[in-house]
């Protein structure tokens, strides 16, 4: 594959390269007929960020369809052997004329051009892995929920939360969208918590087909935001239940970016998970989703849980066990405390001492043990995921009602 | 202003004494050079010359002409010594490194000769710090042989691109290679680093460039020359350190290497960063001479130059 990227655009094919350097260390470049797809995988398998180019973005764009796939280009390349090319947009823009890439002409390298103001040239010849690429198969058109915004609208939420903030919880229904710091609940007391509503009015597009709050990692979602600022391109989220996953994307005449993030799932369908992935269709578990590590099923010997932050649940569900402590929402449901949730379950919290003792550090998102995204390699070894994506999220619904069931009969834990 | 004469000796007894009005005309310059604690002074009638070497590879001088200083006065034909170049340094800017517009340090630098401390007063705003240095017996500066008709190739550039190109020179790379050619890439400047290697090409026509003089190729160990012989069949030779002017007769292809390690050639960036165009020369040896000219904050022109040795580990390609 060999193409030319000209002018203003070389500037945009840099920025694209900082957003997905957000995400992960290492990025794919995928010649496709239609385009460059330049793809990142986080550690995990809990995001995906892609920027297709198409080919209006280039001068020239040239990929040979007939040579063996090798030829074709497809590479992985440390993200920080190709960011210093693009480090400073401004210097970019004011003195590079045009990037040449090209990839298949050798097995180890692609060699990226570009062609400065001067005369000066800059060829880097980049070494890169094979490999085969990896791709999200997400059916944005199932999501019931869909969210347009302009770029600014959701640059000026996030700016709100100081860098270090890991994850956010974005809560919808009809009336409000809400976004709020997310942190485990110990810390709720030195954390600073900050939230924010939207009137639905605010949004280009706004659609709610269900109540839903869902937890993601924002850091990662950061680099795309600033993207779709510097281009002033409005942002589309699609998301549904918390547990599978949500994608914001952006497109143009000449770029479609997307970055797929997986969601925390909330306590009712953690308790249908088994460790280790389910068998049981029912269960969101080839969904991306982020399940902690103590499983809250009645196999596992349970280990005091830290749990999930605080949530509204939706206006449907059934009414549960008067909490000890109820937080007062803003939203007005009904909502439970982690301490509830465990009474509820006939879990008992242990005393400080003894629940610290046993707890492990769950705090950390890093031990969250995670469902991996739903990925179809290029070459892909699971046949039917698409279905199995549809099953479960035609059994999101049901899955509820079959969680409320075995949740009145569960039986109280003992105490490790 | 100049500084009254507050010394114990009458300035008869010094063998130099160098004033300015601006110290950063001198301060500025030496922080170029200033990779290394030690520096060895030499004033001669013309001037001032400061050098700073590196275990024998690398030699950077600055050249503060007579005419910079508002008075030069030297008892001798040439004067030595060797101070530590950090705490002059530390002396020279003992009133801080801001610039306030009208404001500015004086100088009066005095020697008396060889054991004596080297003498600093410095004034500003009526206020007046005397600093005495010990000072040390003069080294043997390297002399590399670096003669202008031993230099092979020569470009001067300016400034500005070049600095581009060493900020972004990817420093995972041990040594920089310097490639200067009459026959393309002309001027190439290379890293090998982790991620794979990079070139900056600056053509021989481009505006940046005010001189391209390479009209010899020139070979510098362990290169492979590749001879075109009867129609497409190659022969290969790895020869070293023997010029091969007269191959061009055989359509051979030489293309002049020239690598530096890097952590030598880094200190030379500060160099640049002060100067408005700079020289790239090599010489028959594969000797490296970085010449800048830099303007001080009065305008006055002044030198700095950095030799550097080429780097013994070269493998073959």
């Amino acid at each position: 594959m060999k193409c030319v990227i000209e002018g203003s655009n070389v500037k945009v094919f840099g920025k694209a390269i900082h957003a997905l350097s957000r995400i992960s260390d290492e990025m794919w470049l995928d010649p496709l007929e239609k385009g460059l797809a330049v793809r990142s995988v986080g550690p995990a398998h809990s995001s995906y960020g892609c920027f297709l180019f198409t080919r209006l973005f280039f001068q020239l764009y040239s990929l040979n369809i007939s040579s063996p796939q090798a030829a074709l280009g497809r590479c992985k390349l440390p993200v920080k052997s190709v960011l210093p090319l693009f480090r400073c947009s401004a210097s970019i823009e004011r003195s590079v004329d045009s990037c040449k890439i090209s990839t298949g002409l050798s097995d180890t390298q692609v060699t990226f051009q570009l062609f400065c103001k001067h005369g000066i040239t800059k060829t880097y010849n980049l070494g890169f892995q094979e490999h085969d690429v990896l791709q999200a198969v997400f059916p944005a058109h199932l999501c019931p929920n869909v969210l347009k915004a302009q770029p600014s609208l959701l640059g000026d939420m996030v700016i709100h939360f100081p860098a270090s903030q890991e994850e956010v919880t974005l809560s919808v229904c009809p009336k409000r969208v809400t976004m709020r710091n997310y942190c485990e609940e110990r810390d709720q007391i030195k954390v600073m918590s900050t939230e924010m509503s939207l009137h639905p009015e605010e949004f280009d597009y706004f659609h709610v087909g269900v109540d839903s709050d869902i937890t993601f990692c924002l850091k990662e979602l950061r680099g795309l935001l600033s993207f779709a600022e510097s281009h002033g391109l409005p942002v589309y989220v699609h998301f549904g239940h918390p547990g599978q996953p949500v994608r914001f994307s952006v497109e143009n005449m000449v770029l479609e970016a997307s970055v797929v993030l997986a969601t925390q799932t909330d306590s009712e369908s953690e308790v249908s998970v088994q460790p280790g992935g389910s068998e049981d269709p029912a269960a969101p578990s080839v969904c991306l989703s982020v399940e902690r590590s103590q499983s809250w099923s009645p196999c596992m010997p349970p280990s005091v849980c830290t749990g999930g932050g605080v949530e509204s649940r939706p206006q449907d569900a059934p009414p549960t066990a008067p909490p000890e402590e109820q937080v007062p929402s803003s939203q007005g449901s009904p909502v439970l405390s982690r301490p509830g949730n465990l009474e509820y379950f006939g879990l008992h919290v242990a005393t400080d001492s003894g629940a610290h003792a046993a707890e492990p550090e769950s705090a950390d998102p890093a031990t969250f043990r995670l469902h991996s995204l739903l990925f179809g390699a290029v070459s892909s070894p699971w046949p039917n995921e698409g279905d199995v994506l549809h099953t479960s999220l035609a059994c999101a619904s049901d899955t509820e009602e079959d969680n409320m069931e075995e949740r009145s009969s569960a039986t109280p834990m003992p105490i490790y | 202003m100049p500084l009254s004469t507050q010394s114990d000796q009458g300035d008869g007894q010094y063998v130099l004494v160098a004033s300015l009005d601006n110290v950063r005309n001198l301060s500025n310059i030496l922080k170029a050079i200033a990779f290394k604690d030690h520096a060895l002074f030499n004033a001669t009638p013309n001037g001032l010359k400061v050098t700073v070497e590196d275990s024998k590879c690398l030699q950077a001088n600055a050249f503060i002409q007579s005419e910079i200083f508002q008075e030069f006065t030297i008892q001798e034909d040439s004067v030595s010594f060797q101070v530590n170049l950090t705490v002059l340094l530390d002396c020279l800017t003992i009133f801080g490194g801001s610039t306030v517009p009208g404001v500015t340090t004086a100088l009066r630098l005095c020697y008396n000769g060889y054991g004596y401390p080297l003498k600093l007063f410095l004034e500003e705003g009526g206020v007046v710090t005397v600093c005495k240095i010990n000072t040390q017996e003069p080294e043997e500066p390297i002399d590399f042989e670096f003669c202008s008709t031993n230099v092979t190739n020569k470009v001067i550039l300016q400034s500005d691109s070049l600095r581009e190109a060493f900020s972004e020179l990817d420093m995972t790379s041990e040594v920089l290679q310097i490639t200067m050619s009459p026959s393309q890439p002309y001027f190439r400047l290379s890293t090998f680093g982790n991620s794979g290697n990079a070139h900056y090409d600056y053509p021989k026509d481009s505006d940046m460039m005010e001189l391209f003089q390479c009209t010899k190729t020139q070979t510098n160990r362990s290169v492979t020359h590749f001879f075109l012989i009867n129609k497409g069949r190659f022969f290969c030779h790895q020869s070293s350190n023997y010029n091969h002017n007269h191959l061009h007769g055989f359509n051979s292809t030489v293309i002049p290497l020239s690598r530096y390690k890097m952590s030598l050639l880094k200190p030379s960036t500060k160099a640049l960063a002060l100067s408005c165009k700079v020289s790239v020369r090599t010489d028959s040896q594969g000797f490296l001479s970085l010449q800048y000219l830099v303007r001080n904050d009065d305008g006055q022109i002044c030198f700095v130059e950095y030799y550097c040795c080429p780097d013994e580990d070269v493998e073959e390609e």
